[in-house]
């Protein structure tokens, strides 16, 4: 998501001669209702075309989901058409859907034969966490090595990053995730082989689903060190691209602002170089950065299919996977829905973001 | 400075990635090890929906409930051509395999220790058939009926000599009935809108067999533990792990003792496995290829002579070499490993000049023809398009143009069904380890019509067809679906390609270790 596609969402007055403002209460208030508005209309927005086009889409979900003894027996085909509504108009079927929808139903899955909601409540929070381990490591990794590379510009240690960075955004992650496995877990035994937790590790008490963060509420070490254990390789092979976006993209922020005359300023003021560094060139560079983190964020919920099917780790990208070949339509609903939601938080989060690094940007 | 910042920064990141390499290794040494013990891992790519049997119909389904639920009957190890007692110490067919008489094992209980009766027999069977789901043709028309506590009589209006080879399928596993219907079961004639017992069968389990279930996931993994009230001999693990893997990963997992049983590698993918346990078989599922014989769909494919011209240019031997050690070449519909199969004598032979004799007899010039398959679905490792490729190599050699038509699964299923397939290249897997499971190839049957063969285009075989599904007794029957597979490799527009290999792959610590074509690997008698 750039940032001209976020004015599409937000209307963001950015005055740099005004005078830096405070987010009011009220204005925040403001806002957030006008966002969450129109993330509403939108939500309506994806739920017709995603059903448009899964009922475009040529298959039949009877065929897909019953057996082939089974198809041929009228009786069945018929509970099976009944049960999951099939045997209504297209319209009637749509207008059903947004009225459970406004009930938190989002139906049952064709497959699992149990309630959407129920399987995006197992399989969302297992992407997430999978996603905000990527994210954190490409933070911490990206902008790190990225201000390292700006300040030794052009010295080998900017030169080592900028291939390495190279490399993270060239080489396509189900290459990486084979590479990682074959080696971290084959040959070094490091890592394990793939899933969510240790063979016959009982989950944690679901607070919120992610396993690590949970177990840590629990206070189960052993349960914590298997979740962490299992979370770390998929993790780094997820964020390794973004890892590589970050750190061309930090170090081109903070080339553009090194050498400027405020900097230099600072430094003749006496100021130590970490300060310079952190309060004059870094956080001019947040601003991209928060950009840049929501749109990988977005990409990383999107990329997750081939590193959570190389990994086992059952997420959402494999669900809708199994959810697209076998035309389980109110799974795929389903899962556009949750998708569409996350993408519209993030954006939200990220506008306020900037209101919050730079105060000349007003919400309103 | 500026070097005292970089030094910093670079410390930074560097520590970070050494943090996440040093946990990765610490608590990869802390994590439990699998290998060995009591534990048993195994690696399955899933195909799994539900745990309740009334419902289930997939290989992962019956894995799980083969651990879970006795059957009246099953099969032991690898053979399913016997077979053997499980519920049921012995059974009588009567009146030409209409009625059968089940005596049930007065020992037999469930897993909360109360005993199995014929009640719950009856119950559960009917259960599964009213449920309307994938299993419930297996019994449909049979009359199940309890005398006494433990005798159970099934009766049918036509005979049914496959009852006892439908009967293993987990799918008509044995319920404890009284605690099902606690929690939403019923086996009444609307159970298909009334049964809301199914959410509690994925997290429970009312079976009677060596396992009892801990977790249930369709997409992580299934882990079972040791039935503490079991009534016949312990398992030797106390828990079995079932783990979602992608295929690839498996070998990769056994080969370093990680995981302990995959089942879903092709031979190819075993090659370069090695200080493991390598089991292979030929498995019961068929590829077949067939022309479809409505010249309103193609004049080309319905043409007599094409078709044998097709079944003639065919190199089996080069499909049984792609699909690696321990497939086989398939004589006719019905897989090597059942009752009725042809012997490996009676295997189309591959001859290119009868193949262009054919051909010219057809009057056909220069024929082109699409070949439809799906792509994104392998059998036991085998890609529908590999073989494709070599069909279309073959058939070019005697100047049959081929284009391939490739296509998702569901989309090809459509056309498939509606039998709109010019040719097509697909796949039988069977629903039970019977014969009469393959006559659905018989003309004016399922896969009949699907290649445009009606009861009029081959009334004799019709005919044979129902002889064979109403003949009785092993060596009659035997010999019915034998002639039945001859003359359809005759005058049908089948082409019976090849089995796949059934391959499991186990480390050695691994006893008896046995696949089976049903439930992939034989989980009760694993030493």
């Amino acid at each position: 998501m750039t940032c001209g596609t976020l004015a599409n969402l937000a209307v963001i007055n950015t005055s740099l001669r005004g005078r830096a403002r405070r987010v009011t209460p009220a204005g925040l208030g403001r806002f957030l209702g006008r966002r969450i508005g129109i993330g509403l209309v939108l939500m309506v927005g994806i739920t017709l075309v995603a059903f448009v086009l899964t009922h475009l889409v040529p298959g039949n979900p009877a065929a897909a989901n019953l057996g082939q003894r089974a198809l041929g027996d009228p009786a069945i085909v018929k509970a099976f058409n009944h049960e999951y509504g099939l045997d209504k108009p297209v319209v009637d079927q749509y207008v059903i859907y947004l009225g459970k929808l406004l009930h938190g139903n989002l139906g049952i899955s064709e497959q699992s034969h149990r309630a959407v909601v129920t399987d995006l409540a197992e399989y969302v929070p297992a992407t997430i966490e999978l996603a905000l381990f990527a994210i954190v490591i490409s933070l911490v990794l990206g902008v790190g090595l990225g201000i390292l590379a700006a300040v030794r510009r052009g010295k080998l240690v900017d030169g080592v990053i900028r291939v390495i960075s190279l490399l993270g955004v060239s080489m396509p992650t189900f290459w990486v995730a084979l590479l990682a496995f074959y080696l971290f877990f084959f040959r070094l035994g490091w890592f394990p082989s793939g899933g969510r937790l240790g063979p016959a590790v009982t989950p944690p008490g679901n607070i919120t689903g992610l396993y690590t963060v949970d177990a840590l509420l629990h206070g189960d070490w052993s349960l914590f060190a298997s979740a962490l254990d299992h979370l770390v390789l998929p993790g780094l092979v997820l964020g390794i691209y973004t890892v590589g976006t970050m750190v061309r993209f930090t170090r081109a922020s903070v080339l553009e602002v090194i050498n400027n005359d405020y900097v230099r300023a600072a430094r003749v003021k006496g100021l130590s170089e970490w300060t310079v560094i952190r309060r004059h060139v870094v956080r001019p560079a947040l601003l991209g950065i928060a950009t840049v983190s929501g749109v990988a964020f977005g990409s990383l919920l999107s990329g997750t299919v081939l590193v959570e099917n190389i990994f086992g780790w059952p997420g959402i990208g494999q669900y809708a996977y199994n959810s697209a070949i076998n035309l389980d339509l109110p799974a795929i609903m389903g899962v556009s829905m949750v998708v569409a939601f996350i993408y519209i938080v993030v954006n939200l989060l990220v506008d306020i973001l900037y209101s919050i690094l730079d105060p000349r940007i007003e919400l309103r | 400075m500026r070097k005292h910042v970089a030094g910093a920064i670079g410390a930074l990141a560097s520590a970070a990635a050494l943090a996440i390499s040093t946990v990765g290794a610490a608590s990869a040494t802390a994590a439990p090890s699998a290998s060995g013990g009591k534990t048993l891992v195994i690696d399955n790519s899933f195909q799994l929906v539900t745990a309740d049997p009334g419902h289930m119909f997939e290989p992962s389904g019956e894995l799980v409930d083969n651990g879970l639920y006795d059957t009246l009957v099953t099969f032991q190890g690898s053979d399913l051509k016997t077979v053997v007692p499980d519920l049921a110490t012995s059974w009588t067919s009567l009146e030409n395999s209409k009625k059968y008489i089940f005596h049930l094992n007065p020992k037999a209980r469930f897993s909360d220790g109360t005993p199995v009766t014929s009640a719950d027999v009856v119950w559960s069977l009917d259960r599964m058939v009213n449920l309307k789901g994938n299993p419930s043709f297996l019994l449909a028309g049979e009359k199940i009926v309890a005398q006494g506590p433990e005798t159970v009589v099934m009766t049918s209006a036509l005979p049914n000599p496959a009852l006892p080879y439908i009967l293993p399928n987990p799918a008509t596993g044995v319920l404890n009935s009284k605690l099902v219907k606690a929690h939403g079961g019923t086996d009444a004639a609307n159970a298909s809108t009334k049964d809301t017992a199914e959410n509690w069968l994925n997290n429970h389990s009312a079976g009677s067999g060596p396992y009892v279930l801990s977790s249930f996931s369709t997409t992580t993994q299934v882990v079972m533990k040791a039935n503490p009230n079991y009534w016949g001999a312990k398992p030797a693990y106390s828990t079995v792990d079932l783990r979602n893997v992608q295929a690839p990963v498996q070998g990769l997992d056994v080969e370093r003792g990680a995981n302990e049983i995959a089942v879903d590698l092709s031979p190819a993918q075993t090659k370069s496995l090695s200080g493991v346990q390598i089991k292979r078989a030929p498995s019961p599922n068929v590829f077949f290829l067939f022309t479809n014989n409505d010249p309103t769909i193609s004049t080309v494919t319905s043409n007599p002579w094409f078709q044998k011209a097709v079944r003639a240019a065919i190199n089996y031997k080069s499909l049984v070499a792609l699909a690696g050690t321990g497939s086989v070449q398939t004589p006719g519909v019905v897989p090597t490993v059942f009752l009725g199969a042809l012997p490996s004598s009676a295997d189309s032979k591959t001859s290119v000049s009868v193949a262009k004799a054919d051909l010219a007899k057809s009057g056909l010039k220069n024929p082109s023809v699409a070949l439809t398959y799906p792509t994104d679905v392998q059998v036991n490792g085998i890609n529908f398009g590999d073989l494709a490729a070599r069909v279309q190599q073959d058939l070019q050699q005697v100047g049959i143009t081929v284009t391939l038509q490739p296509q998702s699964v569901q989309v090809a299923l459509q056309t498939y069904r509606g039998g709109k397939e010019a040719m097509g290249l697909w796949e039988w897997g069977p629903d039970f380890p019977d014969p009469s499971d393959y006559l659905v190839f018989g003309p004016g049957h399922l896969v009949g019509l699907r290649a445009g063969w009606t009861t009029a285009d081959a009334p004799g075989l019709a005919t044979l067809a129902q002889k064979a599904a109403d003949t009785t007794g092993t060596a009659a029957r035997q010999s019915v679906f034998q002639a039945f597979q001859q003359q359809l490799n005759q005058r049908g527009p089948f082409m019976p390609l090849i089995q796949t290999a059934q391959v499991v792959v186990a480390t050695k610590s691994v006893k008896n270790v046995q696949g089976n074509g049903l439930w992939l690997v034989d989980l009760r008698n694993l030493g």
